[in-house]
């Protein structure tokens, strides 16, 4: 199993070098060849390498004693039938709410539109347990408002507060999709449908939706995936409601049992895996949205009450939710306990900032800081190799790159234990020591900025690779032939082009190093400790004030970020035409 | 903007390139030799190739045009002489130098693409200065170079623009500049003039092979614009689905095609099936049109091979006859066409419909659908070539 896998996952230069064709350019160029190995082994060691060690530890007989009992065993048969449940009520009602606001942005003239936009975006920057907690406040069994102003006693943990939560942490993703295909809709297919005789129902119906549709599948697999794989609020809010991810988390962290944290990885990395293979190939090839880049024209605004007030109201009431959480992570850090003793205090801030939490907050920062370059520029140099220069190794290398975010991170997060936590030895020969556990090489800090990386590199490659498709292969083609080498074109010609691209990738790097848990829990050690998996502790101890806290922080950090790197690419020496 | 810089270019047209002349130098000019070029894309060597058993001499500084329909292959074979395609098989030599396998940018040879290339982040100074960088030339040298390019090609106040604040043509100068300033052995064109207006595609055509012909420069040029191909060419190569079928001057192509293919693809011409009297050295006689006529051959026609008589629509002679009845030298008008400068005319005979065309129409009678008329032809400028398997 590892024999046969490793190396096709790890080296697509070697996977295509039987074939004796001549006609192969790389063959030529030096500096590509060296590219293109350097860039599938950082592949191989950060995502093959685990993935293959999990499966190996799944496929033992331990580990596989548990996956074949997934259906037979009526507990784990509850824990998959949960997940499941979970999956798919989330994905439903995500894209639901994220097509409303998504609608509502593009198609309702109203004031406070970019308002809306920021706030629909709000959840990807903060980390996930932001809202959770909020949640538990607000709504939970002594909530603000369900006890203190409805006098309710609700009980939030379970399954209804998971979907109200994930809900809330992962429309937004629909809506950016969705957003992005309803302005892309030439409006002159309306008014072709119109002059052909059809009415604004028939428009909608005909034309709008099916048009759509590629739109709305994707992003229900999509929130499919990301709610099936998220461990962060299953452990919060979760209760009694197990699912894979925290069932594996429990194997692994509380049982000591490897085996069995592997054999639910494998369970949830198949329809996570099948999932994405699905929205890649089937619904992508079915998308008959033209991007072109081009604006096509802006669409009619519709004005009709009886569409503009329901999904306005509703608009509106999310974005309010959605205020609402984030206004009590932000007080709630200010006060003793939030809705109990609402006297104020900077302890709380004081903890995360300069006492002993402070610690967290630097190392996450740092460590963020040194994988957010790595990831945007190892996404980019991948979309070029795959769009550009790989022939029949592009698919191989592209669906690679992009594991580290279709793998459920915690999947991730028990393969590099397992993968790391003991010294790679490969034919008898040590590689590298051990990077990840309690006695590894820096203090297990290498392991978490190669999870970083792994788990952040895909949406910037998604980014270049979407940018690149946009521009003529001819402008590389061109450098070339007035002398300048692969490496040369990429560093003077494709990286100044894709540069949004890459600030994206830069961006989404960084908010994700800084927010991811799931993988982490796994491998943060006592000399490294970070910021996701503090807030966790702080919340299973009841800490709810550093909680909010450390929660308010991050955000902060990563709006910071996100804005300095918007200014420094304002820069004319970074950004514009390059004059003399 | 686009009007009036190009308008503004028209007028200084004359001028820039007359100033091109003496201040680019370039190399040597290179000479071109493909033996038995094959290119079969994917990995299944017997699908049907790309570009097949193609050879080529490009003498040193000829302009040489690879012409034919999309898909024959004409640019592949010129990706293949860049180094953008690897050929499946056979030689590339460029001055008896073997280079199938050196690397398009290790090749002394610039390229001009359809699309222009240019590139968007760089100035219009920037991007022709990019290669003599990539060459470490002192900056004082490349400034120095790239000003007389810009000079020369009449883009001097445009050295600050970004490419898409330029007109279609002052992009095409730069990009041109940007290939000549490389001082290549060879100057490869992608059916570069493709995607300017028609005026401006007449214009530059003019400009290029007045440019090529002061620096004595080898081209290689694809098109699929036989216009293109007749004015600016000193040898044409007809290409069709991957094979050459005829290279010749413009006007060997046009009076004497090789094949019914490269006589329908250049220009326009009638095929009449004729009965072959005689076969003598250098014509025949045969009889069409219910006369006798000797007319020129290609040299593969003999007494036994099937052919065909080509008659272009220019050499066909009408005169108003008293024939009331289609048959013999008798056709009857059955359409046509006002073109200003022309007028052509659809006739049926008993060899099948003709097109003919009488230039300058006021000064010759004209003619309406269902008139009779004799129709003959200029012998001398027909010619019986032979018919090949499945072709018309």
């Amino acid at each position: 199993m590892t024999a046969t896998l490793l190396p096709a996952a790890a080296d697509p230069v070697g996977a295509s070098e039987p074939s004796p064709r001549p006609r192969r350019r790389s063959g030529r160029d030096l500096t590509l060849v060296v590219m293109v190995t350097v860039v599938a082994l950082i592949l191989a060691v950060i995502v093959g390498l685990p993935l293959v060690r999990i499966l190996t530890v799944a496929f033992s007989a331990e580990g596989w004693d548990i996956v074949s009992s997934m259906l037979s065993n009526p507990v784990n048969r509850r824990i998959l039938w949960n997940t499941i449940q979970l999956g798919v009520i989330v994905s439903l009602l995500g894209t639901a709410v994220g097509f409303v606001m998504a609608y509502a942005q593009v198609r309702l003239g109203f004031r406070g539109k970019k308002m809306l936009h920021l706030v629909s975006l709000m959840p990807i920057v903060s980390p996930p347990f932001a809202v959770a907690t909020a949640a538990i406040t607000l709504f939970g069994r002594n909530g603000m408002i369900s006890n203190g102003v409805f006098g309710l006693d609700v009980n939030i943990y379970g399954l209804k507060g998971l979907v109200f939560v994930l809900t809330l942490s992962f429309f937004p993703v629909a809506y950016m999709n969705l957003k992005g295909m309803l302005e892309s809709l030439d409006p002159s297919l309306d008014e072709a449908a119109a002059n052909l005789g059809a009415n604004k129902l028939k428009i909608f119906t005909s034309v709008t939706l099916p048009m759509l549709i590629p739109g709305i599948a994707g992003s229900v697999l999509l929130l499919f995936v990301e709610s099936i794989a998220d461990l962060a609020n299953p452990l919060v809010l979760g209760g009694d409601y197990t699912v894979l991810a925290s069932r594996a988390y429990l194997a692994v962290v509380g049982e000591y049992n490897v085996a069995g944290g592997a054999a639910y990885s494998l369970v949830l990395l198949l329809p996570a895996l099948s999932v994405f293979l699905v929205q890649r190939y089937w619904v992508n090839r079915k998308n008959v949205v033209s991007v072109t880049g081009k604006p096509a024209g802006s669409p009619e605004l519709i004005t009709a009450p009886v569409l503009r007030i329901p999904i306005l109201t509703v608009a509106v009431a999310v974005a309010g939710l959605v205020i609402l959480m984030y206004g009590t992570v932000v007080f709630g850090g200010f006060v003793k306990i939030f809705g109990v003793n609402n006297e104020f205090t900077l302890d709380h801030y004081r903890f995360v900032l300069a006492g002993i939490g402070s610690d967290a907050m630097f190392t996450t920062t740092i460590l963020a800081l040194i994988a957010t370059p790595i990831a945007g520029l190892l996404g980019m140099v991948i979309a070029w190799l795959v769009v550009r220069k790989l022939k029949r190794t592009s698919g191989l290398m592209d669906f690679v790159g992009m594991l580290g975010l279709s793998v459920p991170g915690t999947v991730i997060g028990i393969g590099y234990a397992i993968a790391f936590n003991t010294p790679t030895i490969l034919g008898g020969r040590q590689w590298f020591p051990a990077v990840a556990g309690g006695s590894a090489a820096f203090g297990g800090a290498m392991a978490i900025v190669m999870v970083f990386v792994a788990r952040s590199l895909p949406t910037g490659q998604r980014a270049g690779i979407s940018a690149l498709q946009q521009i003529n292969p001819a402008i590389d083609e061109a450098a070339t032939s007035l002398g300048a080498s692969s490496l040369t074109t990429f560093r003077t010609v494709t990286l100044p082009l894709i540069r949004p691209a890459l600030l994206a990738g830069l961006t989404y790097a960084f908010a994700r190093s800084m927010t991811t848990l799931s993988p982490i829990v796994f491998i943060t050690t006592p000399q490294t400790k970070i910021m996701t998996s503090q807030i966790l502790s702080e919340v299973d101890s009841g800490r709810f004030g550093n909680a909010f806290a450390y929660c308010a922080i991050l955000i902060v950090i990563v709006l910071s970020f996100i804005g300095l790197l918007n200014l420094a690419m304002l820069h004319p020496s970074i950004r514009g035409i390059q004059r003399r | 903007m686009t009007a009036t810089s190009e308008s503004a270019m028209t007028t200084q047209s004359d001028t820039s390139t007359h100033l091109a002349a003496g201040n680019i130098a370039t190399a040597t000019p290179g000479r071109v030799t493909l033996r038995s070029l094959r290119k079969v894309y994917g990995d299944d060597k017997s699908a049907s190739p790309a570009v097949k058993d193609v050879d080529l001499d490009i003498e040193p500084g000829e302009f040489i045009t690879l012409l034919g329909p999309s898909g024959c292959g004409k640019t592949t074979t010129l990706r293949m002489i860049a180094g953008f395609e690897t050929p499946t098989e056979g030689e590339i030599r460029l001055d008896d130098d073997l280079i199938n396998k050196v690397a398009p940018n290790k090749r002394p040879m610039a390229m001009v693409f359809q699309s222009y290339a240019l590139f968007p982040h760089l100035s219009v100074f920037n991007n022709v200065a990019y290669g003599l960088k990539l060459r470490k030339l002192p900056s004082a040298r490349v400034t120095e170079e790239v000003e007389t390019a810009l000079t020369s090609m009449n883009l001097g106040p445009y050295r600050d623009r970004a490419p898409h604040q330029m007109s279609g043509g002052q992009q095409q100068r730069v990009a041109l500049a940007r290939a000549l300033v490389m001082r290549p052995k060879v100057l490869l064109f992608d059916e570069p003039l493709s995607n300017l207006d028609a005026k401006l595609r007449v214009q530059m055509r003019g400009e290029i092979r007045r440019l090529q012909r002061r620096l004595g420069i080898t081209t290689i040029f694809v098109t699929h614009d036989q216009d293109e191909a007749m004015t600016m060419s000193d040898r044409i190569v007809v290409m069709n689905v991957g094979v050459i079928e005829q290279v010749d001057t413009p006007e060997e192509i046009y009076r004497h095609p090789a094949s019914v293919f490269v006589a329908d693809f250049i220009g326009r011409a009638n095929f009449l099936d004729v009965d072959v009297h005689d076969v003598t050295a250098t014509g025949a006689d045969v009889s069409v049109l219910g006369q006798r006529w000797t007319v020129p051959r290609h040299a593969a026609v003999d007494a036994r091979s099937s052919v065909t008589l080509m008659v272009r629509p220019e050499s066909v002679r009408l005169t108003p006859t008293r024939g009331r009845a289609v048959g013999g030298a008798v056709g009857r008008v059955l359409s046509s066409m006002f073109y200003g400068q022309s007028i052509e005319y659809d006739i049926e005979t008993e060899a099948g419909n003709l097109v003919v065309s009488v230039a300058d129409p006021h000064a010759h009678e004209t003619f309406s659908p269902g008139d009779f008329l004799d129709v003959g032809f200029e012998a001398g400028r027909a010619w019986l070539m032979p018919v090949e398997g499945d072709q018309p």
